[in-house]
């Protein structure tokens, strides 16, 4: 059987993490990664460094466990790390390049069953976790949101069974004097079908921020004041998780939060056009940065004026679609007229909508910080009462579900037999139902009877 | 007094449409077979509706017929009006219905049974099955005269006769339909061997003679100008393809039906719980009606000829166990209906069924070796479920004493397979009636292509001659070469080729098109490319419509087969009968008691019972994985 990790704290601001490796290749993986790996020895716990490729990643303790005195009767190791969400990762990523598997949600309790670590009656819970796809899942959609999700799913499949009880009833009973449906009441339906699952869509990316955090990288040129930008956000909060000091890395990375929304902070090298080797490294490194974030901060220094670098790099990160925030720092410093010129220079680029601060001086953090919560969260997502999804079985059932749904329509529009155009909209319910677990057909039949009047 | 008769290998108990395919199935596969019936004039009645085939029952007898059945040829036969249904609905929902003449249909099924070879028929009520010591094997029938006859195994195919109680508002009475005798003592032998039975209830409108009814009321309801026949066998027959139809009408209940029937509601037996067993909802009384869905002002009643040589008339729409003195009036407040006088009233009957979860999918009963069951008895409704049943129980009965294989169709196959999986598996609480929009995979299993699914699975069984078979193999092979040779041909975008598509409505072509991708085009026929490519010879109308439908349906047919393919792997993953489900510890309680109960063949089987969750599948998928290491 494969090796397997995940990580088995909450992700978030708590203090320590525990990633825990379990398989054949468990120690084999330690020992790639961890400085002292000879100390450790069955049922100790040693402390160390976790280095991936020659860079220093945490201080951490390792614990192991040998087969089969473990939890899953194979051989475990377990990697006490700092907390934060960005290191711990950073460590399971290094563990899983190293040759284990991402552990799928009940893998572990899976396989102390299956080696007979644990009797099935011992714990229902156990049983839950391994079917974590139908009913833990469910149990997010019903309880942990109030049963709103589970709600608006059963609202939006009653359409459809409805209209496809419709259907079927005109072919069951084709001789029937009910009203064939519609098609431009078909298309009215789909529509507004469609434009509902898009919403609740559309909650998936806020729910991933909620649940992993926005990734930010702050970009600009050198000395700008990238640096006190970024400790004066962590200071600001005081909720430094992790400081990742005395690394040869040139982006440094912060998870701090803001209110209950954790960001992921890169800062990067400054960006210029330089001959020096090193440092054209950097650089470049901080461009592709753009790519893996969800938010650039882009720092401008009125002093420095806007050079030919800033203008590439914004329209840069404007052309990839990049969410992004410029600031303008030091404006403790600024003089009015200087001030204006900068502004109309800025215009003249397209770009609007700053930020002034002065991280010296802590002015305007406030305002970048709301800047950041309104750029991902719409008003209403504070208000508890909106569906969130965050459950990415549930989000590709959703998409799959208005994908039917929007071929039902070409279909429609293009004329094609009602028994067609009912397979797609049985497909988009069904998928729906297996977010809520339900059978169709039988639901459609029990419809039909109860509309409609048919009968010898 | 007793004394021992003849031996067979099957007996058939009951001579309805069940028992009939039964027989046939069971006595062609070399079986000696005897088949009885309480009353010889009564084989294969149709006691209800005059009609076989319609939505999906028409998709059953086109599967029956693949299989070597005979119930589509008998209709062809005797059909006197031919309908396609919804058509304008799409492929998979086309459904062939047929009026039929009843007394011709008794006389030309009959005169089959009479002429089959190892067959013979009795006419006697069967009042006793004969167990061994353990009842867990039988070994013969009893009928009520005292003969014996040893078999190997039975087919239960009683229909309504079991216990059979009519009831006419306040009057009720022991009887079979149509004035039958019922079987009353064969429910107490049933109840001895442990079969366990219960009450279902079902009804037919009255009968009314055409010279009382003043047509012209009513709206003419023709047949089809172009004949459907039922069977694979018959699609070159002249005679029936240009047979002379007769017409049914149309007319509708009035305002004073509606209040006759609200002042008299304490009179129906219905709503004074004078009847006990579970009635179909999808067959309502006309007063079942009335009372749910208050807010319709009229319904429609379809007045249905019961053949060539007689006046009666069948009234769909208006089935009632409303005191007869009530009916008459009822009837009478319907336009064309003023005069009428009721040849047969209407009735309800109650009758014993048994829980068709404690059969196998072989339809044979858990626990008693030999004993299969097929038809309404089940919990069925209608003659083309029960006559699919009773080939698969035939089928099945035969090969039970061969110590084959049983032959078990699965929901991805035909009709027939979710029939028996919805009845065996999940059960029913009022009499089954098979709909389109119970197959989940319906565009695969199509009324058009039941041979292409079934022929060669009725080959190897033994049910379909070399020669007929020979006959589907061209016919398939015909289909293939015309789908690629329009996969290949080019139409390009001359003036002509233009014309025609501008015509027909639809997107002059510029570059060349293959003939199969504008086949696609939901306003182009295959009839339409033949015309922009005439040189080809005229192929029949079986092939084409094939070849139409297959190009034209293409990507959806692909997708149904990729979800066929998803649903075969649980149903691949099989379970043994000795499986011990108490013992294992994760399953829920009651999936614990019903997976005992019920035993299902396969993982995908456990899913569709009733009581058993995602959670237990899971249970159960680890625990095979598991003794599979062992």
């Amino acid at each position: 059987m494969s090796t397997i990790a995940a990580i088995g704290t909450a992700l978030g601001s708590s203090g320590i993490n525990i990633i825990r490796i379990s398989g054949d290749k468990s120690k084999d993986i330690i020992k790639n990664i961890f400085n002292n790996y000879s100390k450790l020895s069955p049922n100790t716990i040693v402390y160390g460094k976790i280095i991936d490729n020659e860079v220093f990643l945490d201080n951490v303790l390792v614990s192991y466990f040998k087969s089969p005195n473990s939890f899953t009767g194979e051989d475990i190791c377990e990697i006490n790390c700092h907390g934060g969400s960005y290191i711990t990762k950073q460590i399971l990523e290094t563990v899983i390049k190293n040759g284990a598997e991402m552990a799928s949600p009940g893998e572990f309790s899976k396989r102390a069953f299956l080696n007979g670590k644990m009797d099935l009656s011992e714990a229902e819970s156990i049983i839950d976790l391994i079917n974590a796809k139908t009913k833990i899942e469910t149990k997010i959609a019903t309880e942990q949101l109030n049963g709103q999700l589970f709600t608006k799913i059963v609202k939006l499949r009653e359409k459809l069974v409805e209209i496809l009880a419709q259907i079927e009833v005109s072919i069951d009973y084709p001789e029937y004097d009910y009203e064939e449906v519609e098609n431009s009441n078909v298309i009215k339906l789909l529509d507004l079908e469609i434009s509902e699952i898009n919403k609740l869509l559309n909650s998936y990316e806020e729910g991933k921020y909620i649940k992993n955090g926005i990734n930010v990288a702050i970009l600009g040129r050198p000395n700008v004041g990238k640096s006190s930008l970024l400790n004066n956000l962590a200071k600001y909060e005081r909720a430094i998780v992790t400081d990742i000091a005395g690394t040869t890395r040139d982006v440094v990375e912060e998870t701090i939060n803001i209110g209950d929304i954790i960001l992921n902070i890169s800062d990067t090298a400054g960006i210029r056009e330089t001959e020096d080797v090193i440092e054209k490294i950097g650089v470049s490194k901080s461009i592709k940065k753009i790519d893996e974030v969800d938010l650039v901060i882009y720092v401008l220094n009125i002093e420095n004026k806007l050079s030919i670098e800033d203008i590439n790099m914004l329209s840069k990160i404007q052309n990839k679609g990049i969410k992004y925030i410029p600031v303008i720092n030091k404006m403790d410093e600024y003089e009015k007229m200087f001030f204006d010129a900068f502004m109309s220079e800025l215009n003249k680029n397209n770009i609007t909508t700053t930020i002034n601060i002065s991280a010296k001086e802590d002015l305007g953090i406030d305002e970048l910080k709301s800047k950041i919560m309104s750029m991902f969260f719409d008003d209403t997502i504070n208000n508890t009462n909106e569906i969130i999804i965050v459950n990415e079985r549930h989000k590709k059932l959703l998409e799959d579900s208005i994908e039917h749904l929007k071929i039902a329509k070409e279909e429609v529009v293009k004329c094609m037999p009602v028994d067609i155009i009912s397979i797609e909209i049985k497909e988009s319910t069904r998928k729906l139902g297996e977010i809520i677990g339900t059978d169709v057909s039988q639901d459609i039949i029990s419809k039909i009877f109860e509309k409609f009047c048919l009968g010898k | 007094m007793e004394y021992n008769a003849e031996e067979y290998d099957v007996i058939i108990v009951g001579g309805g449409h069940a028992g009939c395919e039964a027989a046939l199935a069971s006595s062609r596969l070399g079986k000696k077979t005897a088949m009885f019936i309480i009353n010889m004039d009564t084989l294969a009645n149709m006691p209800c509706n005059p009609n076989i085939g319609g939505t999906s029952k028409g998709h059953l007898v086109r599967e029956i017929d693949a299989l070597g059945g005979e119930m589509g040829k008998v209709a062809d036969k005797t059909f006197i009006q031919s309908k396609m249904l919804n058509m304008s609905k799409g492929p998979a929902v086309h459904s062939l219905r047929m009026q039929s003449d009843r007394m011709k249909y008794h006389i030309v099924m009959k005169e089959t049974l009479e002429n089959q070879k190892n067959l013979d028929i009795y006419q006697a009520e069967i009042v006793d099955i004969i167990v061994n010591e353990k009842k867990d094997k039988i070994l013969g029938v009893k009928t009520k005269t005292g003969a014996i006859y040893n078999t190997k195994a039975i087919v239960v195919a009683t229909g309504t006769y079991l216990k059979g109680k009519i009831i006419i508002g306040e009057i009720s009475y022991e009887s079979g339909p149509d004035g039958v005798f019922p079987a009353n003592d064969l429910s107490q032998s049933l109840m001895n061997i442990g079969v366990q039975l219960r009450r279902f209830k079902t009804g037919t409108p009255s009968r009314i003679n055409i010279n009382k009814m003043d047509l012209s009321k009513m709206e003419v309801q023709k047949g089809d100008s172009e004949i459907s026949l039922f069977s694979y066998d018959n699609v070159d027959n002249e005679s029936m393809l240009n047979k002379k139809q007769v017409d049914c009408y149309l007319t509708y209940t009035t305002e004073k039906t509606h209040k006759l029937i609200l002042d008299n509601l304490h009179r129906s037996p219905l709503y004074s719980g004078k009847i006990e067993g579970v009635g179909p909802r999808y067959c309502p009384s006309i007063e079942d009606k009335i009372v749910r869905f208050k807010d319709k002002e009229r319904h429609q009643i379809f007045v249905e000829p019961l053949g060539e040589y007689t006046s009666e008339m069948y009234i769909q729409g208006m089935s009632t166990s409303m005191p007869e003195d009530i009916q008459i009036a009822m009837y009478r407040s319907i336009p064309g209906l003023e005069n009428a006088t009721l040849m047969r009233s209407a009735y309800a009957i109650e009758y014993d069924a048994i829980d068709s979860t404690n059969l196998n999918l072989n339809l044979e009963y858990k626990g008693i070796q030999g004993l299969f069951f097929a038809g309404q008895v089940n919990g069925s409704s209608g003659y083309e479920e029960a006559a699919a049943q009773g080939i698969m129980a035939g089928i099945n009965a035969s090969l039970k004493i061969d110590n084959k294989e049983s032959f078990i169709l699965d929901r991805s196959e035909a009709y027939i397979g979710v029939l028996i999986d919805d009845l065996v598996t999940k059960g029913t609480n009022e009499p089954y009636r098979m709909m389109t929009s119970r197959a989940e995979y319906r565009l695969n299993l199509r009324q058009d292509n039941a041979d292409i699914r079934l022929r060669e699975k009725g080959y190897n069984l033994g049910l379909i001659s070399q020669e007929k078979y020979n006959k589907f193999l061209i016919k398939k092979e015909m289909i293939e070469l015309e789908t690629e040779r329009l996969k290949k041909l080019n139409i390009y975008p001359t003036d002509e080729t233009n014309d025609l598509l501008k015509e027909l409505g639809s997107s002059e072509i510029t570059t060349c098109h293959k003939a199969s991708d504008l086949l696609k085009r939901s306003e182009i026929s295959y009839k339409d490319l033949i015309k922009l490519n005439p040189e080809k010879n005229i192929l029949r109308k079986e092939i084409t419509e094939q070849v139409e439908i297959q190009l034209k349906y293409d990507g959806y047919i692909k997708l149904q087969l990729e979800q066929i393919e998803e649903f075969k792997k649980l149903e691949n993953k099989k379970l043994s009968k000795d499986i011990n489900y108490s013992e294992i510890k994760g399953l829920s309680l009651e999936a614990r008691q019903k997976l005992d109960k019920q035993k299902p063949l396969s993982v995908g089987q456990a899913s569709r019972i009733s009581g058993v969750s995602p959670a237990d599948i899971s249970v159960l998928l680890i625990y095979l994985n598991q003794s599979q290491k062992r």
